[in-house]
């Protein structure tokens, strides 16, 4: 039986009905088309659909949407400006060319953001640890890796402006 | 070599913002009103006769729309080189994993439950899974009784093995005098090398959307690596006019040649059959048993070397099991990793076999190098091996070897454009082999390295259409997929050059069979070559149009005139020119308001690149001298390729850690330098993989691993650390190519195996011959090497 469900997502809140086995995944792509957020291996492995949930990136196929109920969501559809402008990640990530084929790079950004807002200045070896969990087979995450190292730079003259 | 304006810097993608707000649309991303869902029963049996199939149950859930099976389909097989199958099995299943019925359904779910209420009654069938059993005169199974009267590609029809019925490809080369040569030389050494099956592992699994249409016909969305070879496919098997097929490629989330002819027709007859739209999304499960996995190669070598280093004799007998078909594929693969031993190396005596055989296994098929990195893997290991035997230095040995250009290779083209050399010198002045590091606690250091060829096929035709719109902008037709090696910026950038305008005033147009011109198709390492080639003639063409335009109104000869930075100008006197929007009718700027339209029609040029071939002869694998002596090839073009590491090795544990990594690729001009680094560095990691851990486990035709918990995926943290990752180029411009250019994206990975196994053997004197160098198996070979230790 389909349950009602108040989800709180990029700042809007939206009602949904959902099956109680439906995945946070499943709602975001199916019922709210957010198709930003990926899905890739389905077992919690390769973090294309990672999402935010009150700041802290999750595996968005290994949360039941309604464990999400109530609480911040973040896909990568909210991560830029209202206007268009892009996140500073986002930025570092197209000047670095830290993507190919694109299919990880919305998780692999979400992962990355919530590494930077609990770790600002990253040494490498802290972004290898923090990105674990997301996979990509086409970069060799070399550009990856540097793109991060390069986003905390951006994100200090984005603020002090 | 030539400095350009946009051709060989590193313009940013021109897919960026759409990649990185998850704004790119992907197959899956497609929805569509009244969508069904479909699921695949597939066979639980490696090799069974069906007896009965009762979808009674399966038909009667609420929510179910459709259910076939084999009875439904065409009797038409399908297969690309081939046909050896129906969209769904008819009476016999060849593999695990073998489709044997469908359903759409409402949802997914319900469609997984129609699957548990489908009975099939099997016969199980004795099976072979072994490819050296199979290939026998008198294996234990006959998978395709019929085989010799099944359609086959051109090129394969006389070299099919009659005496072994499981063979449906035997190659052949036969260069001089092998059993002579041997006699000749100083040493002679042989080797079995084998490798293991992978898994390509894409993020985005293989994913088909397909809509009826009105007319009869059907349009279809799905992550592919080509477009009218599949349509051309699809129109025989549904018996639809090519007119009635319109296939779509958006993004594609990977490809790594494993996404071509997988289930486009299951998807397609659904939804003729449903008459409504239908969306099938592999499991990852299906991604290993039906995505398709590398071929697990056996290699048998024998050199003959003279003292000096000549090499004077090499005879390689390949064996390459498909699965229960060939999946389209793997005849091409079992012929053509032929090249991986040819382009490299003047050695007079030389003869080839290689065979595809039938196994009850899962899907096999093209995976980045279709079939080279397999063959390097025996090749380079083996010349180290020869090296060390004869006390030479393993870099001198290659290079005294080396064909050089104007040359012979042994199918007998004359070699060009070879950068080879540079490319070698290159990895052993970034990893000086023979300078060792010091060991740390249990962990002993080693360095190895390789170098290998990549051929790109032939012949392959791509054309390609550009269109100047009423700003000045250029619309770039192509019928190649963006996959995510970046084909789109660097086509944009080599139209952004001829039309000498910023690469932001290019349009590239995705790949849509209703509306862009022929392509072969994403493979091959051929776009950048091919369509590159097509481009170039077809702004040549546009230009000149504009230029006939332009030169009536100024009362010149069009050769008068050029085009560049949105003008058209006199050659002679650059200040007397012509805005191109002027050319657009209704054009004011002053209203700010564009031209409506072109005057005498739409400026667009058209272009085409044929990369002709002339044939092997089948019995000695040799092309016509006399035509070779003209530059007429088998290939297209040749990509060097050498890599080197540094590795430190557990003696504990096993263990195995890449420390350092380089490689030097020879691509020709490099169109887009910060892109062909990204296709070296995720060869690297990918390379990684394949060499220490990625294995997909097959026992009796069952997948023990087909997940991405079991099946590891290099993660960031096997990369070495990014300081000592160094992708360098050993460019050697191709007379062909445009602006020099070749190709690189298979090369990624050729010959990482090979280094890493050979800096293993530096830090701790083992050589192992069967990949991957998992732990257990470094440990076990240290344990044999020093008993008792």
């Amino acid at each position: 039986m389909k349950e009602r469900l108040n989800l709180r997502v990029n700042g809007e809140n939206y009602e949904v009905f959902a099956e109680p086995s439906s995945t946070l995944v499943e709602v975001l792509r199916e019922e709210l088309n957010l198709t930003g957020t990926k899905t890739g291996c389905d077992s919690g492995r390769c973090g294309a659909c990672s999402v935010l949930i009150d700041g802290k990136a999750v595996k968005s196929c290994n949360v039941l949407a309604i464990q999400a109920r109530d609480r911040e969501i973040t896909t990568i559809e909210g991560l830029g400006g209202r206007n268009g402008e892009l996140h500073p990640l986002q930025e570092a990530f197209i000047e670095n060319f830290a993507f190919q084929c694109g299919f990880c790079t919305p998780g692999m950004i979400i992962a990355s953001k919530a590494l930077l807002d609990e770790n600002p200045s990253p040494t490498e070896e802290e972004v290898k640890a923090g990105l674990e969990g997301n996979l990509c087979r086409c970069t060799g995450y070399v550009k990856i890796i540097e793109a991060v190292l390069a986003a905390p730079g951006k994100i200090q003259i984005r603020s002090a402006k | 070599m030539k400095e350009y304006a946009t051709v060989g810097k590193s313009a940013l993608r021109v897919d960026g913002v759409e990649k990185v707000t998850g704004k790119a649309i992907y197959t899956d991303d497609v929805r569509l009103p009244r969508m069904l869902q479909i699921k695949v029963l597939r066979s639980p049996h490696p090799h069974a006769r069906i007896i009965k199939i009762d979808t009674s149950q399966a038909e009667k859930l609420p929510g179910v729309r459709c259910v076939i099976t084999g009875k439904d389909v065409p009797d038409k097989r399908i297969g690309l080189n081939v046909k050896d199958e129906h969209i769904l099995a008819k009476e016999v299943v060849r593999a695990v994993g073998h489709a044997v019925a469908a359903v759409a359904a409402e949802t997914r779910e319900i469609a997984e439950e129609a699957l548990d209420l489908i009975e099939v009654d099997y016969e199980p069938l004795p099976a072979v899974f072994d490819a050296e059993e199979a290939m026998t005169t008198n294996p234990p199974a006959i998978i395709h009784p019929d085989l010799a009267n099944y359609g086959y590609m051109l090129t394969f029809t006389k070299q099919q093995d009659r005496d072994r019925p499981n063979v449906f490809n035997h190659s052949k080369i036969r260069l001089g005098d092998v059993e002579q040569g041997f006699r000749e030389a100083d040493l002679v050494m042989e080797n079995r090398f084998t490798c293991q099956k992978l898994q390509h592992a894409t993020i985005e699994p293989h994913s088909y959307v397909a809509q009826p249409e009105a007319d009869g016909g059907l349009t279809m969305w799905f992550g592919s690596q080509a477009i009218q070879v599949p349509k051309v496919h699809l129109a025989r098997v549904l018996g639809l006019h090519p007119s009635k097929i319109r296939l779509i490629v958006p993004y594609v989330g990977g490809g790594f040649g494993g996404k071509m002819f997988r289930d486009e027709a299951l998807t397609a007859f659904m939804a003729l059959k449903a008459g409504r739209p239908v969306k099938l999304i592999y499991s990852r499960e299906e991604e290993f048993y039906r995505g398709g996995t590398r071929v697990a190669t056996i290699v048998k070598i024998k050199d003959g070397v003279k003292k000096d280093g000549t090499l004077v004799a090499r005879q390689i007998e390949a064996i390459l099991p498909s699965g229960g078909s060939t999946e389209s594929v793997v005849a091409f693969i079992s012929r053509n990793c032929m090249y991986a031993a040819v382009g490299l190396y003047r050695i007079p005596n030389f003869q080839w076999d290689s065979y595809g055989v039938y196994v009850n296994g899962p899907v096999t098929t093209s995976q980045r190098g279709f079939g080279s990195p397999q063959i390097i893997w025996a090749i380079e290991s083996q010349m180290t091996m020869l090296a060390e035997k004869l006390g030479l230095d393993p870099v001198k040995f290659r290079k005294m070897n080396f064909l050089t250009e104007g040359e012979k290779n042994l199918i007998g083209e004359r070699v060009h454009s070879i950068g080879a050399e540079q490319a070698l010198d290159d990895v052993v002045n970034f990893i000086k082999p023979g300078e060792k590091s010091k060991a740390e606690g249990a962990w002993r250091k080693g360095k190895g390295f390789a170098i290998g060829a990549k051929y790109s096929e032939a012949p392959t035709v791509s054309m390609a259409t550009v269109k100047v719109i009423e700003d000045g902008s250029i619309v770039v037709y192509h019928g190649a997929q963006e996959i995510g090696q970046g084909c789109d910026t660097v086509f944009a950038q080599i139209v952004a050059e001829e039309f000498g305008v910023p690469i932001g005033r290019i349009r590239v147009v995705l790949s849509d069979s209703l509306v862009v011109p022929y392509d072969h198709g994403t493979q091959s390492s051929r776009s950048t070559y091919h369509v590159g080639n097509a481009l170039i003639s077809a702004c040549r063409a546009a230009k000149r149009d504009l230029c006939a335009r332009v030169a009536k109104g100024m009362r010149v000869s069009p050769d008068d005139l050029d085009v560049k930075g949105g003008v058209v100008y006199l050659k002679s006197n650059p200040d007397q020119k012509m805005d191109i929007p002027s050319l657009f009718l209704g054009y004011r700027p002053e209203r700010e308001q564009w031209g409506f339209f072109a005057g005498e029609g739409e400026i667009t040029g058209s272009g085409v690149y044929r990369q002709n071939s002339i044939p092997q002869d089948y019995e000695t694998g040799q092309i016509d001298p006399k035509l070779a002596d003209e530059d007429k090839r088998a290939t297209a073009f040749f990509e060097y390729t050498a890599k080197a590491v540094e590795v430190a090795v557990n003696v504990d544990t096993g263990q195995v850690k890449v420390l350092r990594f380089g490689c030097s690729t020879d691509m020709g001009q490099p169109i887009n330098p910060k892109l062909c680094e990204g296709q070296a560095e995720g060869g690297m990691a990918m390379g990684i993989g394949n060499a220490l851990f990625e294995e997909v486990i097959v026992e009796d035709g069952v997948v023990k691993n087909p997940n991405m918990i079991d099946y590891i995926v290099p993660s960031m943290g096997v990369i070495p650390p990014v300081h000592e990752v160094a992708s360098l180029m050993a460019p050697a411009p191709h007379r062909d190519g445009p602006y020099g250019a070749k190709g690189l994206g298979e090369g990624g990975v050729l010959g990482i195996d090979v280094a890493i196994a050979d800096a293993v053997y530096d830090a701790v004197g083992v050589r192992i011959k069967d990949l991957p160098l998992t732990a257990e198996k470094v440990l076990r070979a240290l344990k044999e090497k020093q008993p008792g230790a």
